[in-house]
């Protein structure tokens, strides 16, 4: 590589450094290999290109090269690593990104499309036939609901589909595959698979919009004197405070632990529920009936907020 | 059946000369869709796909065109393998 970066992009030494992108970019557009596909010629010129543009592109770069110190080992360790080929050279053998495409779409339908005709040759566009579509329904939790998720499903065909369910999706919600159903007759374009997502109910949450809903359970002294506990939420564990004087029904919300979408912004909102032990000690038993004595109040009485504020320090 | 051989992100960002945090934008974007994204492992295919899409953006592609441009290349080597068979 010992050949001249100047002469190579067409630009002479002097040139500002807005004249070198823009005869960079007018030859890299002329002879990029992927958006000139097919012409070994284009692949060996596009990394002669770049490479020119490595050298003299920046101005530190440039800089560098106009003392003279050639940078060689960018040439083999940056972007054109000849160890690797192009993007086009990957896509010739069933790349995964232009199959997943022809999966997608259906490649019968873009052949149909481009040429006006199917690729069996039969040469007709009028269709006796029509390939129906197949429903499938597919259960997912409550959890890979609100935060999406990836799955393998087989279809009827023995072909494997990959789905992303997108994070916050409703049960009951379809999914459209364009060309995986029915592909009974060659000559018609084949039917759709269409995918019935179920949520599946997880115990003790619920969805609302884009939050998610859960019961908490807090022992009388937590709920009494506040304290911080440790919640899990389907983002994983959070510490919440909770503040001294809450009651059962009393919501607190997470932010920001529901559905969580670019533009999507979900809570988790936590009910409260004051939990008494269920076999109470009798130590305990004593220690309240002494307590109840000093500073006993109503809660069915309307002011009894008010009385209960006092003794326990704290707003609910 | 050819063998794939895979590269970790951070290995593709060092050889590459690309930000590990671009890749995951990109990947974000849905725009690589990673060999086995759990363990962020990249194929060839991936690799050169990032290198194409730094490649457009060299060209002065912004981020709203580049999605247009790999959907209509993906589309243009499904026509060319299509025609070869």
């Amino acid at each position: 590589m010992s050949k001249n970066p100047y002469v190579i992009l067409g630009v002479k030494e002097n040139a500002t450094q807005e004249e070198i992108k823009k005869a960079y970019r007018g030859l890299a557009k002329k002879h990029h290999p992927d958006l000139n596909p097919g012409n070994k010629q284009n692949e060996a010129k596009f990394k002669e290109i770049s490479h020119a543009y490595d050298q003299i592109g920046t101005p530190e770069a440039r800089a560098k090269f106009d003392r003279g110190e050639t940078d060689e080992n960018a040439f083999n360790q940056g972007r054109q690593n000849k160890e690797w080929s192009s993007y086009y050279n990957t896509q010739q053998n069933s790349g995964r990104y232009s199959q997943s495409f022809a999966d997608s779409f259906g490649d019968e339908d873009l052949f149909e499309q481009i040429f006006g005709r199917s690729r069996s040759g039969k040469g007709s566009r009028t269709r006796s036939h029509v390939n129906e579509d197949i429903h499938y329904q597919m259960d997912i939790s409550f959890r890979e609901s609100i935060l999406g998720a990836e799955k393998v499903i087989t279809l009827a065909n023995g072909k494997n589909l990959s789905i992303k369910i997108p994070a916050g999706i409703e049960d009951g919600k379809k999914l459209r595959f364009k060309g995986q159903g029915n592909q009974e007759y060659a000559d018609a374009p084949a039917g759709d698979a269409y995918i019935q997502i179920n949520v599946q109910e997880q115990n003790g949450w619920t969805r609302k919009g884009d939050d998610v809903e859960m019961e908490l359970p807090v022992s009388f002294f937590e709920a009494v004197l506040g304290a911080e506990v440790s919640v899990p939420t389907l983002h994983g564990q959070v510490m919440l405070k909770i503040p001294s004087g809450v009651s059962t029904g009393t919501k607190m919300r997470i932010k920001g632990k529901g559905v969580l979408t670019e533009g999507r912004q979900g809570n988790q909102i936590v009910h409260l529920k004051v939990m008494t032990p269920k076999n109470p000690d009798h130590e305990l038993m004593e220690e309240l009936r002494k307590l109840q004595q000093r500073f006993a109040y109503n809660p069915r009485e309307s002011n009894a907020d008010a009385q209960s504020r006092g003794p326990f320090g704290g707003a609910p | 059946m050819k063998t794939i051989t895979t590269f970790h992100l951070l290995e593709v960002a060092r050889n590459c000369g690309v930000d590990q945090n671009v890749i995951r934008q990109f990947i974000q974007e849905q725009w690589i869709v990673p060999y086995d994204k759990n363990q962020m492992q990249l194929d060839e295919e991936d690799v050169e796909r990032i290198k194409l899409i730094t490649e457009l953006q060299d060209l002065g592609v912004n981020d709203e065109a580049v999605p247009i441009i790999l959907h209509l290349i993906d589309q243009l080597n499904l026509y060319h393998q299509g025609l070869r068979h």
